[in-house]
């Protein structure tokens, strides 16, 4: 079915066809909408999992956890300070190594307060120990929550997915976006019996204290996993792409085989970033864009590969690490180290600060020009 | 407790559901608890438990638990089993399970009080037990609001001890929401038994505030942590009740010994001044009279 939804109603309708069970929630702007179409068609009887509204975010991660450790298919989805009061149980999920969803909607975080989107709020996720996927459209969104059970749920990886996409830019705009028919999703996407759960008729301890040594082990299988999922994810994302012809990297290069500068970044403005290139191009200027999809974990090969013959970078962080810089910028050194690139951080986007086609431009124009790496903010 | 229908020969012979060799103290009444509540609701339970002493019951590669246990962290008990029932209730396996909270009385009064009161107010069907021992006790004995009146802690040294009466969460939970709600001691295995057994048939959330005694928290013997919940108990310190539809019953009638009698064994209101120790018999004696004279509502605890 083709229609035109926001990137909050992608999440639902991911959520919807996931046929996800339990869904437990709070409400935040700018992920609301995702609840209320839920709620609403729990009402009329269009979704038939479990719908609660918690206390608190905290509590919402909180029943997560209970919920999917039952083996049931859960999700939920939050923002901002909520994703911060959810943070304590992020590693607890995925050190419990149980699957699910959460859709964050990134909004910048207090103070000062704020309602437009940069990346700090998800960024601070990055060391809890679950995959990470950063959308640029609300298409991208409703494909990676379907994709994201079905990496989760992978008996060999079993952890938690976050999907990402930017507050008001996909939350509140509509594009045109397909949501395939109930049995293509069914058939994509069993639901396997999770072998560790809560069963009264096969009692197990979970969650239980681990010392010394043991605790290392434990860390060390978590990221083992996260190591290991990388081949899940390219399958699965394979998969999607032969049902659905939707094709998913863990990294978006756009037209960057030939070009002498490369901007890399996350999110939905790198759609406004394309155009630039797409402008720049046109000028006969070898520009190119990288698009991070997969945070977590890391493709640092694959980003070593795709940018050690670029020679000028312009790493952008809509995201601020006071008193250390952009967080990408150093993610991208590290897969760089030992290169000869010229490699500048660029501090832009803040709080839905506005960013236009013109800034990219300005940007790669500077990068470009740049001899040696250099840090800076574009306001 | 003629009327609890329980042979203690016969449970004897039944598997325990949590075995002995845990890492819990010598005399600790909280996994007393644990054991008390297996008795009486069987092996068909999920217990979640929330950060605290009992969370060392199971320590990796060790279980003592013969039921599914979860521990998650201190401020959500209510909140993961509100997602264990919706977890069951999606999968149609809630029926003929009773998902039972085991917490603290710190992750119950103070940190998890959101989460509890979230719970009794959606009418969840938990059975919510806090072993309530006074205190931060896993963390070295703090203060928490659970903690009785110049009582000895950590954070509430003598010579004054803590200088705040403690909260009455069986009524804040009865006000809440909670369809049943009940105060136990351990030293009343029975009354509990009882309680738990009636709790299991209650549509709705049910809290149970369970006086578990510590050994190294009150400064009592391992030997005498029973005598010490009895003393408190009969003291008036602790009244037995339980409230149904905003009506109370009183489940023990308490012998009103000297509240000296019950400090007397418990290091921890050792420094007690003779002005104190009057202080928290008036105390009793008016929250006891006002129970009793049908002004529970109104009655502040000692």
């Amino acid at each position: 079915m083709i229609d035109i939804l926001d990137g909050n109603a992608c999440a639902a309708w991911g959520a919807r066809r996931a046929k996800a069970q339990c869904v437990p929630v709070f409400p935040i702007t700018p992920t609301t909408e995702i609840i209320e179409t839920i709620a609403a068609w729990k009402a009329k009887g269009d979704f038939k999992g479990e719908f609660v509204v918690l206390d608190s975010e905290h509590s919402a991660a909180s029943a997560c956890l209970g919920a999917s450790m039952t083996g049931a298919r859960t999700f939920t989805a939050t923002s901002s300070q909520g994703l911060l009061l959810m943070h304590e149980m992020l590693p607890i999920i995925s050190g419990c190594r149980t699957p699910m969803v959460l859709t964050t909607v990134s909004r910048c975080l207090s103070a000062p307060i704020g309602l437009w989107p940069d990346h700090n709020d998800t960024l601070a996720m990055r060391d809890a120990g679950w995959i990470m996927l950063i959308c640029e459209t609300n298409q991208e969104v409703f494909d990676s929550v379907v994709m994201g059970y079905k990496i989760s749920e992978n008996p060999k990886i079993l952890l938690p997915v976050i999907v990402n996409m930017d507050g008001f830019v996909h939350s509140y705009t509509r594009t045109e976006v397909d949501v395939p028919d109930q049995k293509m999703v069914d058939k994509f996407l069993p639901h396997p019996e999770l072998e560790v759960r809560l069963d009264v008729k096969k009692p197990m301890t979970l969650g239980i204290p681990a010392m010394g040594l043991d605790y290392m082990r434990y860390r060390a299988q978590l990221h083992r996993a996260m190591l290991d999922s990388f081949d899940v994810i390219d399958k699965v994302q394979k998969e999607w792409a032969k049902l659905t012809g939707r094709k998913y990297e863990f990294l978006d290069e756009y037209k960057t085989k030939d070009a002498k500068a490369v901007i890399v970044m996350i999110g939905a403005n790198s759609t406004i970033a394309r155009s630039a290139v797409d402008a720049m191009r046109k000028k006969g200027k070898k520009v190119g864009l990288l698009r991070i999809r997969l945070f977590r974990p890391f493709p640092e090969k694959q980003l070593r590969k795709a940018l050690e013959k670029i020679n000028n970078i312009a790493v952008i962080d809509q995201n601020i690490c006071p008193g250390m810089g952009g967080i990408l910028y150093p993610e991208v050194k590290m897969a760089l180290s030992g290169c000869k690139n010229v490699i500048c951080n660029y501090i832009q986007g803040l709080g839905g600060n506005f960013v236009s086609e013109k800034d990219y431009v300005d940007i790669l124009d500077d990068v470009m020009k740049a001899k040696a790496d250099d840090r800076k903010w574009q306001m | 407790m003629a009327d609890v229908d329980f042979n203690i020969k016969e449970e004897m012979k039944k598997p325990h559901l949590i075995t002995g060799g845990t890492f819990a103290c010598a005399g600790c009444n909280p996994v007393l608890g644990i054991r008390l509540t297996l008795i009486a609701l069987g092996k068909n339970v999920i217990m979640v438990n929330a950060s605290g002493c009992m969370t060392l019951t199971a320590t990796w590669p060790f279980t003592p638990y013969r039921i599914p246990w979860v521990h998650g962290a201190i401020e959500n008990g209510g909140s993961v089993a509100a997602g264990i029932l919706m977890g069951l209730k999606a999968l149609k396996k809630d029926k003929g399970t009773h998902v039972v909270v085991y917490a603290g009385d710190g992750a119950t009064y103070d940190i998890g009080l959101q989460a509890l009161s979230g719970m009794v107010h959606r009418k969840e069907k938990i059975i919510y037990i806090c072993y309530n021992n006074c205190q931060f006790a896993n963390t070295g004995h703090q203060a928490s609001s659970a903690t009785e009146l110049y009582s000895r802690t950590t954070t509430t040294p003598p010579p004054i001890g803590n200088p705040l009466p403690r909260k009455n969460m069986a009524k804040m939970m009865a006000m809440g929401g909670a369809e049943y709600c009940a105060t136990a001691c351990t030293s009343f295995p029975f009354d509990f038994i009882k309680k738990l057994r009636k709790a299991a048939k209650v549509e709705g959330s049910v809290f149970i505030d369970l006086l578990s005694p510590c050994e190294p928290g009150w400064l009592v013997k391992p030997s005498e942590t029973l005598k010490a919940g009895k003393l408190m108990v009969e003291s008036g310190m602790w009244p037995l009740y339980e409230i149904e539809k905003k009506k109370i019953t009183i489940n023990h009638k308490p012998k009103m010994i000297p509240v000296r009698e019950a400090l007397k064994i418990q290091g921890r209101f050792k420094h007690l001044t003779e002005e104190q120790i009057v202080d928290i018999q008036e105390r009793v004696i008016k929250e006891w009279e006002m129970i009793t004279k049908g002004r529970f509502w109104e009655a502040e605890e000692y």
